[in-house]
């Protein structure tokens, strides 16, 4: 495989200034003496979905948790090299890790609601960031997170339930709102459908369509079509290094790399 | 290897009799089983019940007394006070002057001959003093006062049953049904026992300053050990880097939830009153010892159950921005309280019902009033049981299965307060 040496792995992608969002360069991140990632330079753009795929253990999830420092919480994880929101390092001492984790939030793989109301669950992230100054205007984010992620119609006369007494597609889709409720800058989903059945998985696409440029979203997947149908950009993930980053269309048709081929044509995976 | 170089097998049948044979046997093994589970249950149950039952049957009685009338003329008495002189500051100076022990016994003698002060209670003459103090005017008069029957007249109220019958006993149930006849004693509920401490006579001895201990103590026992077993459980948890220290400090919290009783009794024996000179007998001291020793058992509890709250909470909770304290007071505690009470109402069940640490630190000590705070001389009620228990007097005896009855209880009502709070915090998942 010769295309190991070749030139940095974001050359295809030209992400204009004004939309750049996040910039990550020359990240590593060891877990105690376990490398598991290398070198991943990557921009992010803000008016695109971005797309991370590979196979299992390349390393995909483990670097989107270093952009919202999820990492932090796991004692033994570092994390190296550059990572900036809008011009700032996120791994800064200045920086503050609520303050970041409020402006780049994250959706999981499993849902994970509170068990609380499903109105207490979206309206966690606003009470603790103190957005609201009153009870209306605490209702009205409620409200517009539920109905930008596309579960209002289904809850509204049940606010009160317990938000894990729904199913599993709508409670990711309660996380998404929960998430949304803070209104963030970026999302970054971690196998956001891979826990759910098709129906769901299809529900959740439409939402991430129609979140699309309000927000700059970041989503792992393993399920190659799902980045085909979802995203604009993709990067392709080896054992740990960013193999390829490109206009998805064109990622797809037209690999530039062999391990993205055979990646892609189902060689491995 | 392939399948091929397996030889093939005969399709098994399962009609033969070995077969059901097998299905019969499993089917009563089951049975069997299910039967075994029933009777340790009905054993349990049946055990509680004679526990209960003999309890109440004989404990009942313990909560009533007889009492005797006594016409007392006052106004032909000994006692030569006058009703202006009670008005003044230096009324209970003259009423604990005045000789009302002697006209009790004599009124008894006067009214049931010459025996009569074998009918009244040695602190029947309290009666009297109580009712001048509460009227002055009965000094001016003959009046019927009802006083505390001594512990032979209740045991012939109670009758013929189960005692050792002696001529002196058979005589004064035939004298009670006379007294009964003429009007002259009463039965009821025993204020006395509900209001009054520790006494030599077992018809003036009361549960009041046991349960009062008992309260005072728990009461020091809770506010020390919750919050800091609860503390001491979320910092190893949450906080508390993995090595060598903090498993030596789970070795050691394990090893204390193990200790015997009797050992910490001696700890606070050395401790808060050899050391930090708190007053002996007293509520704050058996509620600290009881504390060390509550502790562990909370702090286990409490770790088990932030053990179980899941990782996706805490990650979805740090998603939203949420800070690790707020984490941990919003998601994790309201998630493993039920946990903690449950080790909570273990470690408290255990600490009211101790006795031998607090035989240590001097609560067995003979404490006639109700202790009014933290710092008095107290008793508690496990501690009172033992002494009654110990008691010559049969009087004791029903005594003793009423101060069980209260202690039960107690119990009961710590219990259902800690499992209304548990249930009130539960989450479905």
């Amino acid at each position: 495989m010769n295309d190991e040496i070749a030139a940095p792995a974001t050359d295809r992608i030209a992400i204009p200034p004004e939309t750049l969002k996040m910039t990550a360069r020359d990240v590593d991140v060891f877990y105690g003496a376990k490398q598991a990632i290398e070198k991943v330079s990557i921009d992010i753009g803000m008016d695109h979905v971005t797309a991370f795929i590979g196979p299992s253990g390349c390393g995909k999830s483990t670097f989107l948790r270093t952009l919202n420092r999820m990492n932090d919480t796991i004692p033994i994880a570092r994390v190296t090299g550059q990572i900036e929101l809008d011009g700032e390092n996120i791994y800064d001492a200045s920086m503050d890790v609520v303050q970041l984790r409020a402006r780049v939030g994250m959706v999981f793989q499993k849902p994970n609601p509170f068990p609380k109301s499903i109105f207490e669950n979206v309206a966690y992230g606003p009470r603790i960031h103190g957005l609201s100054t009153s009870k209306a205007e605490l209702e009205e984010i409620v409200e517009k997170s539920l109905v930008r992620a596309g579960l209002w119609d289904e809850v509204k006369d049940r606010l009160t339930e317990s938000g894990t007494a729904l199913s599993g597609g709508q409670q990711q889709r309660l996380c998404i709102a929960r998430a949304i409720a803070v209104d963030p800058e970026v999302i970054l989903m971690d196998e956001p459908c891979s826990a759910l059945d098709p129906i769901a998985t299809a529900k959740i696409e439409e939402l991430i369509h129609e979140l699309r440029g309000r927000y700059a979203i970041v989503i792992v997947t393993h399920n190659m079509q799902q980045a085909a149908r979802v995203s604009q950009r993709t990067a392709f993930f080896h054992l740990g290094t960013l193999v390829e980053y490109g206009e998805t269309s064109d990622l797809f048709t037209n690999p530039q790399k062999e391990r993205t081929k055979d990646y892609i044509t189902g060689r491995y995976g | 290897m392939n399948a091929a170089q397996f030889p093939a097998r005969e399709p098994t049948d399962w009609t033969t009799d070995a077969m059901q044979r097998r299905i019969r046997a499993r089917y009563r093994a089951e049975k069997r089983f299910r039967i075994y589970g029933l009777f340790a249950v009905l054993l349990s149950a049946g055990f509680l019940a004679f526990l209960l039952i003999t309890m109440l049957s004989s404990g009942a009685r313990g909560f009533t007394q007889t009492e005797i009338a006594l016409p007392v003329d006052f106004a032909a008495s000994d006692i030569f006070l006058e009703p202006a002189q009670l008005e003044g500051g230096d009324r209970d100076q003259l009423l604990a002057g005045a000789d009302f022990q002697g006209l009790a016994e004599q009124t008894a003698i006067d009214a049931y001959g010459e025996d009569g002060t074998m009918l009244i209670s040695n602190g029947a003459w309290l009666r009297l003093r109580e009712a001048v103090a509460d009227d002055p005017e009965l000094l001016r008069r003959e009046e019927r006062i009802w006083v505390q029957a001594s512990t032979e007249v209740d045991f012939a109220a109670r009758g013929a049953d189960g005692l050792h019958m002696t001529d002196e006993r058979r005589a004064m149930i035939d004298r009670y049904a006379q007294l009964e006849a003429d009007g002259n004693v009463r039965r009821g509920l025993s204020w006395t026992f509900l209001s009054s401490a520790d006494s030599s006579d077992p018809t003036l001895v009361g549960i009041w300053g046991a349960f009062k201990g008992s309260l005072l103590t728990m009461i020091v026992t809770i506010a020390l050990a919750f919050p800091v077993g609860v503390l001491a459980a979320v910092y190893l948890e949450e906080y508390a880097p993995k090595n060598r220290w903090t498993d030596l400090i789970e070795v050691s919290i394990n090893n204390l939830a193990a200790v015997p009783s009797i050992i910490f009794g001696l700890l606070g024996l050395a401790v808060f009153i050899n050391t930090f000179h708190l007053p002996r007998s007293a509520a704050i001291v058996g509620g600290l010892t009881l504390a060390l020793m509550t502790m562990p058992v909370i702090v286990i509890a409490g770790r088990n159950a932030i053990k179980t709250v899941p990782p996706s909470i805490r990650d979805a909770a740090l998603g939203v921005g949420a800070s690790p304290v707020q984490v941990l007071t919003h998601h994790v505690l309201p998630l493993s309280l039920p946990g903690i009470l449950t080790g909570t109402i273990i470690g408290m069940s255990r600490a009211l019902g101790e006795t031998a640490p607090l035989l240590l630190i001097g609560m067995r000590a003979f404490v006639p009033s109700p202790p009014s705070g933290f710092t008095d001389a107290a008793t508690v009620l496990p501690v009172q049981i033992f002494l009654w228990s110990d008691e010559l007097d049969p009087g004791f005896v029903e005594k003793t299965s009423a101060a069980i009855i209260v202690l039960l209880v107690f119990l009961l009502a710590m219990n259902g307060i800690a499992i209304w709070l548990r249930n009130k915090y539960e989450q479905r998942w």
